[in-house]
């Protein structure tokens, strides 16, 4: 009998019941050591602790800009120079746009100022001639080619490149109810289905017509108005539209300064950057500023708040070092080795212990942090609709908090590895500092470009996962690495972090079987 | 256990008669065994090439196309710093911290008991080591400024002087930022002292020289951000390097110096007194 247990534990160490052992054995070495703990506390403590202080001093924000609110509450640039008569009921409207150039308005400095990809010119229809009502269009851009957007987060593209008198393009929007149909064609015969839009409650009566804007641009690091030029002909109406002259106005001037409340300007009126249009022999030229889109603030403040969880993850790095480079040097890691032969095991259950606590311990912090600072920077003045509500029960607040202990816990399983690959600490802890802070200060103090592709390629880009701001393809703004804006989506910057640890542990597999201990 | 030590130590014997002679002996172990230790020279050696290089990369960017460009040459010269102050700071964990690590720290607290002439001792030679590898760093950035800012448009005409240390407020930002490194090393040797694992004090001195920075810059309104930069030790000390708009400033070049010697000198108490109190 005692001979068959022994034999069956024997075989146990080499089979599934060996590898939990091993795991207990890394799990009762680590809450064992008073510092680690200790370690493991501080690290909730900073991961919480400094995102507070952050909000703390930057709990006041006084001066929002003046944006209109669109449909389902989001913040909306309602911008553009709307050439429109009034369609009751269904209706076609279909036009050709033969050209489409853009240029910085003379004033703003010297010089051509190069064509802004989203600057649109197109068709829409919309609820009347309000910023932020409800619209569906369909437009020809000189960077994204056709598109068709609605109620202003919604974007589907079409024809791809740009307009030229020598390459058209046809553009037609079909209203049925309160369901808009957008069409392109490169011909005029042949049409194709860009997307189908339902927009909830449009009145039997709205205001449809040509559209042109042009968002503004960066030069020489400050925002600038630019203004689109476009030309359209072959513009054809079916159904109910008014008889008559067509009417013309700014829509949302007083966004662009001209001190009118949300409806729709005359150009005389409209004061600082007026639009035109002029038409003949069914030709019409128009020219508009502004941009229709959702609206992002620059400084993303919740996301600046959450960097404070990198004092945290500095902490969990120092703690996976340390989990492995003490047992080499005290020579522990020959007794482990001893006691587990099959040395991947090992790197294995410490990945396991570490990741384990450090994504507790990231989602701990995370959640304190979050559930503190959300309701501070809203009485702070950090209000919707330009920063949204995000709590523990929104998506973005569980994104956020989620993915930081992702975040963290990697993080950890990554320094582990690194510290198995050079057996020293001080080594392991100069990586991490370089690798996942050092490329949050160069990308602020190098230009865009170089900043995003660090931001792209280094762990760094895992931080992504923090961004507070709802951030959509078809915006404008600038993406500024010093505003807190990361080019990757949020989990796919976590997914690059991830390849790094990935990597990192395959080699340290790899070097632990080879080397002596 | 003192007995043990007086019979197998001279240099303590000796040393209990004479206190001078006690702090040059240890001075003279420190010095042999950071300079017999391999990482010394190439973390000296990383640490001036690293700001030379950094420095040089920044100021080959540089470039100033008008009168009104507002920069401060010599800062801008002197970038390579941030990144160089790393080597010093680990050279100087290593000093105490690879001592703990190996064990080695007993056999120096047994043949230099007093605590205060060890981590003096080690003070000295660290502050020797780096302070040499300083000049040269901080001599090679300034060149590597006045050689290419020239030709990225830094003339004369745009009002522009070529560097040189003969000039009153780059001398003051050369001199500062050889201090700085020295102090930033002291800062962590007090730091290893007090927390003992290097992992520990490299991570503590990091976070204060570059995540901090990281994480203030985003959010925070100036009035806080002047705040947090004029208290915490490395943001404040850099100040020393600024020419140009001295008034605007978080803190003023020496004041800022010397909030990071407070800084260093609290470390170092602190490491002292927790020598004294525990056990090695």
């Amino acid at each position: 009998m005692i001979g068959e247990m022994t034999q069956v534990r024997g075989r146990g160490t080499t089979g599934r019941d060996g590898f939990v052992q091993v795991l207990r054995s890394e799990w009762t070495k680590f809450w064992t050591v008073r510092g680690w703990t200790a370690g493991l506390i501080l690290a909730v403590a900073l991961t919480a602790g400094v995102p507070l202080a952050l909000a703390n001093g930057a709990a006041s924000n006084g001066n929002l800009p003046a944006v209109a609110t669109g449909p389902g509450g989001v913040a909306v640039n309602d911008n553009f120079y709307f050439v429109h008569r009034s369609l009751a009921g269904n209706g076609v409207l279909t036009v050709r746009v033969t050209a489409l150039t853009d240029g910085a308005f003379p004033d703003q400095g010297a010089g051509p100022i190069a064509a802004q990809p989203w600057a649109k010119a197109g068709i829409i229809l919309k609820d009347g001639t309000q910023a932020g009502s409800s619209y569906a269009a369909v437009m020809a851009t000189p960077g994204h080619g056709v598109r068709m957007q609605y109620d202003f987060t919604h974007d589907t593209a079409g024809l791809p490149g740009a307009v030229s008198s020598s390459s058209p393009r046809w553009l037609r929007l079909v209203r049925s109810g309160d369901t808009v149909t957008g069409y392109d064609s490169a011909d005029g015969s042949h049409w194709a289905t860009i997307g189908r839009a339902t927009l909830a409650g449009l009145p039997s009566t709205v205001q449809a017509g040509l559209f042109v804007a042009s968002p503004q641009a960066l030069r020489n690091g400050s925002e600038t108005f630019t203004q689109a030029s476009a030309r359209f002909n072959g513009v054809s109406l079916q159904g109910g539209w008014s008889s008559g002259a067509w009417s013309q106005c700014e829509v949302g001037a007083s966004y662009l300064g001209a001190g009118v409340a949300g409806g729709c300007a005359q150009p005389s009126s409209a004061g600082l950057r007026p639009g035109s249009v002029t038409e003949s022999g069914g030709t019409f030229a128009v020219t508009g500023t502004g941009d229709v889109s959702p609206y992002v603030p620059a400084v993303d403040v919740l996301g600046g708040v959450f960097k404070g969880t990198l004092a945290g993850l500095v902490a969990l790095i120092a703690l996976g070092a340390v989990f492995v480079s003490s047992e080499y040097r005290r020579g522990m890691i020959r007794m482990t080795f001893a006691g587990t032969p099959r040395r991947g095991r090992v790197v294995l259950a410490k990945t396991i212990v570490i990741g384990g606590v450090a994504f507790v311990a990231g989602l701990a912090g995370a959640a304190i942090a979050l559930a503190i600072t959300g309701p501070k920077l809203r009485a702070g003045g950090w209000t919707p609709p330009m920063y949204p509500l995000v709590s523990l029960g929104t998506g973005t607040g569980l994104r956020i908090v989620a993915g930081t202990a992702v975040v963290l816990a990697l993080a950890a399983i990554f320094a582990l590895a690194v510290a198995v690959i050079l057996r020293r600490s001080v080594g392991v802890i100069t990586v991490g500092i370089a690798l996942f802070v050092g490329p949050l200060l160069v990308a602020a103090a190098v230009g865009q470009r170089a900043g995003a592709f660090l931001l792209r390629v280094t762990p760094a880009a895992a931080f992504a996962v923090q961004q507070g701001l709802q951030r959509y393809p078809q915006s404008s703004a600038a993406c500024l690495a010093s505003h807190g804006c990361y080019p990757l989506a949020p989990w796919n910057g976590v997914a690059v972090l991830a390849i790094w640890a990935a990597v990192a542990l395959a080699a340290s597999w790899y070097l632990v079987r080879r080397r002596d201990a | 256990m003192s007995q043990v030590t007086d019979a197998v130590h001279p240099v303590t014997r000796m040393a209990a008669s004479n206190g001078s002679s006690e702090m040059l002996a240890a001075l003279r172990a420190e010095w042999i065994k950071l300079r017999t230790v391999a990482s010394t020279g190439w973390l000296l050696l990383a640490g001036a090439v690293v700001t030379i290089t950094v420095s040089s990369a920044v100021v080959a960017v540089e470039k100033c196309s008008s009168a009104s460009c507002a920069v401060d040459t010599t800062k801008v010269s002197l970038s390579g710093v941030q990144v160089g102050q790393a080597a010093v700071a680990i050279l100087a964990v290593i000093v105490i911290g690879g001592e703990y690590g190996t064990g080695m720290i007993r056999t120096t607290l047994v043949a230099v008991p007093r605590r205060w002439v060890m981590l003096g001792a080690k003070a000295a030679a660290v502050s020797l080591v780096t302070a040499a590898a300083g000049i040269i760093a901080v001599l090679g950035s300034l060149l590597a400024g006045r050689i290419f800012l020239p030709g990225n448009g830094f003339t004369a005409a745009h009002g522009f002087q070529p560097l040189s240390v003969t000039d009153g407020p780059t001398l003051r930002a050369a001199i500062g930022s050889v201090l700085y490194l020295v102090l930033v090393a002291l800062f962590s040797l007090g730091v290893a002292a007090a927390v003992r694992e290097t992992a520990v004090a490299v991570a503590i001195a990091g976070g204060l020289m570059y995540v901090l920075p990281a994480v203030v810059s985003l959010v925070l309104d100036s009035a806080w951000q002047h705040r947090v930069l004029r208290v915490a030790p490395m943001s404040a000390g850099q100040a020393i390097q600024s020419t140009t708009n001295l008034g605007k400033l978080p803190i003023g070049p020496w004041p800022g110096i010397g909030v990071l010697a407070a800084w260093t000198a609290a470390a170092l108490l602190i490491g002292w007194l927790l020598l004294r109190l525990r056990d090695a």
